[in-house]
């Protein structure tokens, strides 16, 4: 009883907002009901708001990377690109092989790290020969990217902008483009050029990196197996060209998949370009200034506004929509279903419960992969190794260093992952949001006020924040359908659109005034 | 006295030389420009279309957007405070002149006083969080407040008087600044502008207020410690910085024939960030140039790179914040010496008179 | 060169930020001893570890550790080749657990297991606490902590730095008790403030003054060296 009063005072603003909250929120609840009391369905609105709730607050949470302001932008890269898996899959296995052959000469960097340790050439020239290692790389690269042939739409004539392909795509007319070959050079030199310019690239930064280090003494690098590298590049090699020669096949069979199987590809392929572009931006902006987080956030910002204006450049700025996998868009007979079992049957779009319907998709199959990833997440940072240095690092990541851990790795790994998960947050949430290139900027409001409310430093804590923001959002949306009784006013008042965010940024402010650390977080 | 009153003077001119020569420089532009081209100065001052009045609208933006830079950098620069929803300022200064001008049919200083009071409310909401919140918090705070706004200004409800997400259009200048007819007119209103809040913006920053203000972004704690209360200079501050920006908006909102939503975006606010960082945060002079170089950049990328031009202008920007974090006129001053040690050297080195063979 | 020294450190340089903080540091770690670094607040003991670690790399000179360079690699390289750090201040990782603070440090799956019996015969105090957070700890059991976790690993050089900081007598006691029998199977390399401990643990010594090794040679001769004593050690 004693601890309990203790605990009490200690958080009492803690308490005090979770009070408040609960208060607003049952007021919320008994609004819904009273408007609804005719007849047995008394709950309905109150259920499905809910968890319309728990699935906006589900499709936000995969966004929580503290610190990355271009999180919304990579959950709008992650629709875009799986919405070009399923809308044109002969331009993904196009994109494949060059991306592939473009990675493939990073994963040599450890040779060239050895060999050039070995050299050991004099500083002036260290500092030089990456320059013109990258002049070369550039002159390389800029010869052989724009030839290779990469069938795709043209922003500029109608019939084959991005928005037509789409439109064909939900007529189920889609007119399987002639691939495109290469041009001018023959496709043996075009692929051997753009694996050298790859290993060039390789080449430079390792060079750079090394450079850097050369004002130290010594420089002496690690002792590794060398030829683990050179396996790895030879199989993602093989694998570019393999896709490369059998492109048409692969092609038409993927545009012959029923579009679950499409999902799911699409899924896989957000998810790993998310993962690798999240790679990228922590290792080449955010790594070298971890410690600074004001210029981390400029940084990320800078990312973000490139990564929108990249989005715009290549797939131009009209909205799309993406269509939900035929598992959940079952219309027809028997639908909405009464039983699980008719749900599996006729894989319907909605099932009936007390009354009312529930999107299976929006509200169901979401909530629950919310959920998963939660608390996969949650396993992730506090039953594993890796979790453990997570949390280690981020209190002192020098003490980890000295323990004999790469945690610069680390948190490498952990920043791709987080983003590999925005990019799933966003082509899992395509067929809700749609696609336009504003998406990254609304979600990333949603995500700052979850992240302030539950706290900036609190995994929990983010979650809660989430959820919150997603319920209030349903709230305000079923407000505005149904309209709030004010008293001496004789319209109902109707939330328009346009508060939904208000009230968010509204919610965050209060409860930032309350606590300024927000829900969960801690005060350093 | 005489004699010393004269002196301050003979030095103030001194110290100042490079403002007063671009001062100079700017005023005879239009005409240099002119000159090139070949136009005839009557046909200049009846502002007949050509390249001089090109220009001129060209500087004209630089000078919009140097005044925008100058308000960011009092809030970020001078004290410390970063705020991601600067562009709400402007945005609020440029869509209320518009709406009072289109729809209202306002004189334009009511206008101002009316921007004035607005920058004043916006200031006030943004400190709402002031005394609680630091950091980054206070960074994404601002940024969802201006967020709020960016959506509210495109929404359907206020497309009668906004424009939703095309713009604000049609909007008719006073006749006395329009920016069609009176072009060269606004360039020297604007050159004025500029040049007046900048030198009261260097009087603020040498003023004790200003140098708390210093003091605050260097260490709060210790600010606090010798006992200012930093709410209120802070506050002091963000007013400041609101109405300025909001006025930049407003002369924004008479010169643009369109008023974009985008200016209200987080995109815009990384553009005073660029601009300041371009020059050397906290050096307000920096600001100047740092808005120069970043429209000058812009403007030539998009002729040479079309849409794309918006990724280099990031890519410069993230190569800025990582190599060169103290811009150009932080860097000169830093390495001044080095600098001219170096061009010295070199001379010698031709002239056979160097430095290095004397020592 | 004799072929005992575990670890040689051979007139370092190192910077931090635009500060030449170590201006020629050279010490010479037999292999089964203790040696103590001794010197005043300042003076660059701390940043001689550091150094020797890769946390603040070493811009000229050289470390020599089991007869490879190491100046230059990276820190978890250093430390992957079997030392141990034991940071000053307790810098033990607040957010785990005790037993997740001595997990992060095994190199190998069961390193812990192997090490379980020795760790808390030194510490039996941890073996009680082992579920606890580590900001629930008191000073000298994070101290402990901080101890156990460099011995985790099979290490053959301990750097300690000052690990009587801020402790009553009695726990004192403990901890020079403990690094007396840990020493018996690692070298160890001490930092450490309180003469009177550093004179009972080790047995050679290197005094470093103003970021230079001034003065070395074994502490039972410094124990009579009232003169030496006065010049680089007493606070004036």
């Amino acid at each position: 009883m004693n601890t309990l009063l203790q605990s009490f005072r200690k958080n009492r603003s803690l308490w005090t907002t979770l009070v408040a909250l609960l208060f607003l929120f049952v007021l919320a609840v008994l609004g819904l009901i009273d408007q609804d009391a005719e007849g047995g369905a008394r709950y309905k609105n109150v259920v499905f708001t809910i968890l319309r709730g728990f699935s906006t607050g589900s499709i936000i949470f995969g966004l929580m990377n503290v610190l990355n302001m271009a999180h919304g932008a990579i959950f709008m890269i992650g629709a875009y690109v799986g919405w070009t898996v399923i809308v044109r899959p002969d331009t993904a296995v196009d994109t494949f092989t060059p991306i592939v052959l473009l990675a493939s000469g990073f994963l040599l960097a450890p040779i060239w790290h050895k060999s050039i340790n070995k050299l050991k050439l004099s500083s002036r020239v260290s500092r030089l020969w990456p320059w013109l290692s990258l002049a070369f790389t550039l002159v390389v690269l800029g010869f052989f990217v724009p030839q290779y042939p990469i069938t795709s739409w043209n922003l500029g004539s109608y019939e084959t902008t991005p928005v037509n392909y789409a439109f064909a795509a939900s007529q189920g007319q889609v007119v399987v483009p002639e691939p495109k070959l290469f041009q001018g050079i023959s496709p043996l030199l075009g692929l051997a050029g753009i694996i050298l310019g790859s290993i060039l690239a390789g080449l430079t930064v390792t060079g750079f990196a090394t450079s850097r280090r050369a004002n130290l003494a010594g420089a002496a690098m690690q002792t590794e197996s060398s030829w683990k590298p050179l396996i790895y590049f030879g199989l993602l090699v093989f694998l570019g060209l393999l896709v490369f020669s059998f492109n048409t096949p692969i092609s038409e069979f993927l545009y012959s998949l029923d579009s679950t199987w499409l999902f799911i590809i699409a899924i896989l392929a957000a998810v790993i370009t998310g993962a690798g572009l999240g790679a990228l931006i922590e290792s080449s902006v955010i790594r070298p200034i971890y410690e600074w987080h004001m210029y981390v956030l400029m940084l990320t910002m800078g990312v973000n506004v490139i990564i929108v204006e990249g989005v715009r450049s290549i797939w131009g700025a009209p909205e799309f929509t993406m269509h939900r996998p035929s598992v959940f868009a079952g219309t027809g007979e028997g639908c909405p279903a009464e039983s699980l079992s008719a749900l599996i049957e006729f894989k319907c779009s909605t099932i009936s419960v007390l009354g009312g319907r529930i999107r299976t998709y929006n509200e169901i199959f979401i909530t629950i992969l919310g959920f998963i990833v939660l608390v996969a997440v949650w396993m992730l940072l506090q039953r594993t190794r890796l979790g453990m240095i997570v949390r280690a690092g981020v209190q002192d990541s020098e003490m980890v260093k000295a323990l004999g851990i790469n945690v610069q790795k680390i948190f490498t790994i952990v920043f791709a992952l987080g983003v590999g998960l925005a990019a799933l947050g966003g082509v899992i949430g395509a067929p809700s949001t749609g696609l336009t290139t504003a998406l990254g900027e609304s979600l990333l409001i949603n995500m700052l006020v979850a992240l302030a409310i539950g706290g900036l430093t609190s995994y929990p804590g983010s979650a809660v924040g989430a959820l919150m923001v997603g319920l209030l959002q349903q709230f305000v949306i079923k407000y505005g359908q149904i309209g709030i009784n004010i008293p001496f006013m004789e319209e109902p008042f109707k939330p328009s659109p346009p508060l939904v965010p208000a009230m968010t940024v509204l919610l965050m402010v209060v409860v930032l005034l309350i606590m300024p650390n927000g829900l969960f977080g801690r005060s350093k | 006295m005489e004699n010393t009153k004269e002196n301050s003077f003979v030095r103030a001119i001194k110290s100042n030389q490079g403002l007063i020569i671009t001062i100079l420089c700017l005023i005879a532009l239009p005409f240099v420009i002119a000159l090139i081209n070949g136009q005839s100065f009557s046909s200049l001052l009846a502002n007949e279309p050509g390249q001089a009045k090109f220009y001129q609208g060209l500087i004209i933006e630089i000078f919009i957007l140097a005044i925008y830079a100058l308000s960011y950098d009092l809030l970020f620069g001078i004290t410390g405070l970063l705020s991601f929803g600067h562009a709400m300022f402007f945005g609020v200064g440029a869509y209320l002149t518009g709406i009072l001008l289109k729809s209202f049919g306002w004189t334009l200083l009511p206008i101002l006083g009316v921007v004035a009071v607005a920058g004043v409310v916006m200031a006030l909401i943004f400190s709402i969080v002031l005394p609680r919140v630091k950091g980054i918090t206070f960074a994404l705070v601002t940024l969802g407040i201006a967020q709020v706004f960016h959506i509210v200004i495109q929404s359907r409800e206020m497309a009668k008087f906004a424009g939703a997400e095309i713009g604000l259009q049609g909007v008719t200048p006073p006749d006395f600044l329009n920016p069609i007819s009176q072009r060269l007119r606004f360039y020297y209103f604007g050159l004025v502008a500029v040049f007046v809040v900048y030198l009261f913006y260097k009087r603020f920053v040498d003023s004790p207020t200003g140098h708390v203000c210093i003091a605050i972004r260097e260490n709060e704690d210790r600010a606090t410690m010798l006992g200012y209360n930093t709410f209120y200079y802070k506050l002091v501050a963000l007013i400041i910085s609101a109405i300025t920006a909001a006025l930049a908006g407003v002369m924004h909102g008479i010169f643009s024939p369109i008023i974009r939503p985008g200016i209200t975006g987080s995109g815009f606010t990384i553009a005073a960030l660029l601009m300041i960082l371009m020059g050397g945060i906290g050096t307000l002079n920096g600001a100047l140039i740092g808005a120069a170089t970043f429209k000058l950049l812009s403007f030539l990328l998009e002729k040479w790179f079309g849409g794309a031009s918006q990724v280099i202008v990031g890519l410069v920007y993230i190569l800025l914040v990582l190599f060169l974090p103290y811009g150009i006129v932080g860097t000169w001053r830093l390495r001044r010496l080095q600098i001219k040690q170096g061009w010295t050297d070199l001379i010698g080195r031709f002239t056979g008179k160097g430095r290095a063979e004397s020592s | 060169m004799d072929n005992n020294n575990l670890l040689k450190v051979d007139q370092i340089h190192t910077f931090i930020g635009q500060f030449h903080i170590l201006q020629g540091v050279s010490v010479n770690v037999p292999k089964g001893t203790i040696v103590a670094l001794l010197g005043r607040n300042g003076a660059g003991k701390s940043t001689t570890l550091k150094s020797i670690l890769g946390l603040t790399p070493p811009s000229q000179g050289a470390v020599i550790f089991d007869g490879e360079e190491i100046q230059g690699r990276h820190s978890f390289d250093i430390a992957g080749m079997g030392i141990g750090f034991v940071p000053e201040h307790r810098a033990i990782f607040r957010d785990l657990s005790v037993l997740e603070n001595l997990r992060i440090a095994e190199r190998q799956k069961g390193d812990l297991e192997k090490k379980e019996d020795f760790i808390f015969s030194l510490f039996p105090d941890l073996k009680r606490l082992i579920k606890l957070p580590g900001t629930n700890l008191s000073g000298g059991q994070q101290q402990m902590l901080a101890v156990a976790r460099a011995l985790v690993p099979d290490n053959k050089l301990l750097l300690i730095d000052e690990p009587s900081e801020g402790l009553a007598p009695v726990l004192i006691e403990q901890m020079m008790e403990a690094i007396r029998q840990l020493s018996a199977e690692t070298t160890v390399l001490l930092v450490e403030q309180n003469f009177i401990v550093a004179s009972q643990l080790a047995k050679d010594y290197v005094i470093i003054e103003e970021g230079q090794s001034v003065k070395s040679g074994q502490l039972a001769d410094l124990v009579n060296d009232p003169e030496t004593i006065h010049r680089y050690l007493e606070v004036a």
